[in-house]
């Protein structure tokens, strides 16, 4: 789904690079490492905010930087963890946003539209939410509002930005496995960075790393200890 | 009505409804809701609900350069579509300054703060202009600053409509972006917004709204502030095809309110158009801003 050869992260100065590395479909990625490591730069560059300071990312065998915006809108889908909420936008209105790469030039949702966003807020369970307005309701509930706005632009790729960071510890263990099954249920790639390496781990996800000493990313093997990847990350 | 589809010059009243009231009436019409309107994208595009083309000096920059314009004794600029063509430069080139500052300016009101100055700047720049002015040019340029919807002419309507609706070609491309914008730029970009060609589009639909509505009837202050705020508040939306319907209605009544009382009270006192919707605008903001810090 998406490769990476010779990448090098960073923004002015270099953060880490990637020598060779495909994410598949259907499968949830952790992204993991220390502070200042360059998750978000990561993350953002995948997105097209920020450009990488050499080397290749392909998506689907496309060259990205051959991708046109509105094609990109497509393909990836980003949940922010910076959403506030927006006074007056209820969650059902902010979920159709996630239809604004489809619609016609005024936004107006058709028939099927209005089936895929129903359909995103019911896998999220969050259907009583729906005429609530975004900016009061809680994190956790915030977070999956985002996500099935995400669900609804219909990528093949989601990333996300420390989806867990407010949620209580219930709450992230809920949030991983419903992305579990979302990426393995809709054949999707979906790539999340996060602090919580015991509970990626238990859950048997794959865990890019980002090694401190030889600034690289690397997929990790199944055999690692939990002491060895503390060793290789912080 | 028998103005309109059997005209007949020769009765007196049928005179005053044609020449003199339907004029005024569209005249506060488009202004209340193009100024409106014109708030309204800037709120969205600042994502501030104190922006306004009053206060990020829009206004300012078209009576600038109507000043200039009409003091500069040029021929072709004294004549109405020279008036015209200053007012909407002026609002275009004051809009892509406020722009340019918004690129560098974090802070929402640090931006406020640059568009008073800019408005300031050329508040006294046209102080300055005025001391070279004749007489006859300051009356009329200080009778036209103090707004009003009575200059406006029944031969002139026409141009006044068909720059309106140029315009309103403009807003009906930018609703689909609007209505992304509110997420912030980042994700506006995310979900396939060319946020810079919007930021342009933005500038520009305002800056027409703003200078015609300027040029034919004066800075009006506070309406493109007060009634985007009145709209959200009563329309609980963030849909801008609809904010933007809800938008018009609310300035355009406000505004043919506002001048329905300044005509009642003519016998008595005469009210200059701007005093009164500063009188009831600025309250409504005081308003707005301690529920914001509550």
């Amino acid at each position: 789904m998406i490769h990476f050869s010779k990448l090098i992260i960073g923004y002015k100065s270099a953060l880490f690079t990637i020598e060779n590395l495909s994410l598949q479909a259907g499968k949830l990625y952790a992204l993991i490492g220390s502070n200042g490591s360059g998750k978000s730069t990561f993350l953002a560059t995948i997105n097209g905010e920020t450009a990488p300071i050499s080397g290749k990312i392909s998506i689907k065998d496309k060259l990205f930087t051959a991708i046109p915006k509105q094609e990109k809108s497509r393909l990836i889908a980003n949940v922010s963890s910076k959403f506030e909420g927006i006074e007056y936008l209820t969650v059902h209105d902010y979920v159709s946003l996630g239809r604004h790469p489809y619609t016609n030039f005024i936004g107006k949702l058709s028939p099927e539209d209005h089936v895929i966003i129903e359909q995103s807020i019911a896998k999220l369970n969050i259907s009583e939410l729906s005429l609530k307005a975004t900016r009061y309701i809680s994190d956790g509930e915030r977070q999956m509002a985002s996500i099935a706005r995400a669900l609804a632009q219909e990528t093949p790729i989601i990333l996300l930005d420390e989806p867990t960071a407010f949620l209580d510890y219930g709450n992230r263990i809920r949030l991983i496995r419903l992305l579990k099954q979302i990426a393995d249920e809709e054949n999707k790639c979906i790539l999340f960075s996060c602090h919580e390496l015991e509970l990626c781990l238990e859950e048997q996800l794959e865990i890019l790393l980002i090694d401190k000493s030889k600034k690289s990313l690397n997929l990790l093997s199944n055999n690692l200890s939990k002491k060895e990847i503390l060793e290789i990350g912080f | 009505m028998h103005a309109i589809t059997k005209y007949n010059p020769e009765n007196t009243n049928e005179f005053i409804v044609r020449e003199l009231r339907i004029p005024r009436m569209i005249a506060a019409i488009v202004a209340g809701g193009g100024l409106s309107i014109a708030g309204m994208l800037m709120q969205t595009l600042f994502n501030n609900p104190l922006a306004g083309p009053y206060v990020l000096g829009i206004n300012s920059g078209s009576s600038l350069f109507v000043a200039l314009a009409t003091l500069s004794g040029l021929t072709f600029f004294t004549e109405e579509m020279g008036i015209i063509s200053a007012a909407l430069l002026g609002a275009l080139c004051f809009g892509t300054i406020i722009l340019g500052f918004s690129f560098f300016i974090q802070s929402s009101v640090s931006l406020l703060l640059i568009g008073l100055m800019v408005g300031g700047f050329s508040s006294s720049f046209i102080s300055v202009l005025e001391t070279y002015a004749s007489a006859e040019e300051l009356k009329s340029l200080t009778l036209w600053s103090m707004g009003s919807l009575q200059h406006l002419e029944l031969d002139e309507l026409r141009h006044l409509l068909i720059v309106f609706a140029i315009g309103l070609i403009g807003l009906s491309i930018l609703i689909k972006p609007l209505n992304a914008m509110i997420l912030g730029e980042k994700s506006a970009e995310n979900l396939g917004v060319n946020v810079f060609q919007f930021r342009l589009l933005c500038i520009t639909v305002t800056a027409i709204f703003t200078g015609l509505i300027t040029a034919y009837c004066g800075p009006i202050a506070f309406v493109g502030l007060a009634v985007p705020n009145i709209t959200k508040l009563l329309f609980r939306t963030q849909s801008h095809a609809t904010l933007i319907l809800a938008n018009f209605a609310i300035g355009a009544v406000f505004l043919l309110l506002v001048d329905s009382f300044i005509q009642i009270c003519e016998p008595w006192i005469i009210l200059p158009l701007n005093a009164v919707t500063s009188i009831i605008g600025a309250p409504i903001i005081i308003i707005i801003v301690l529920k914001r810090i509550k």
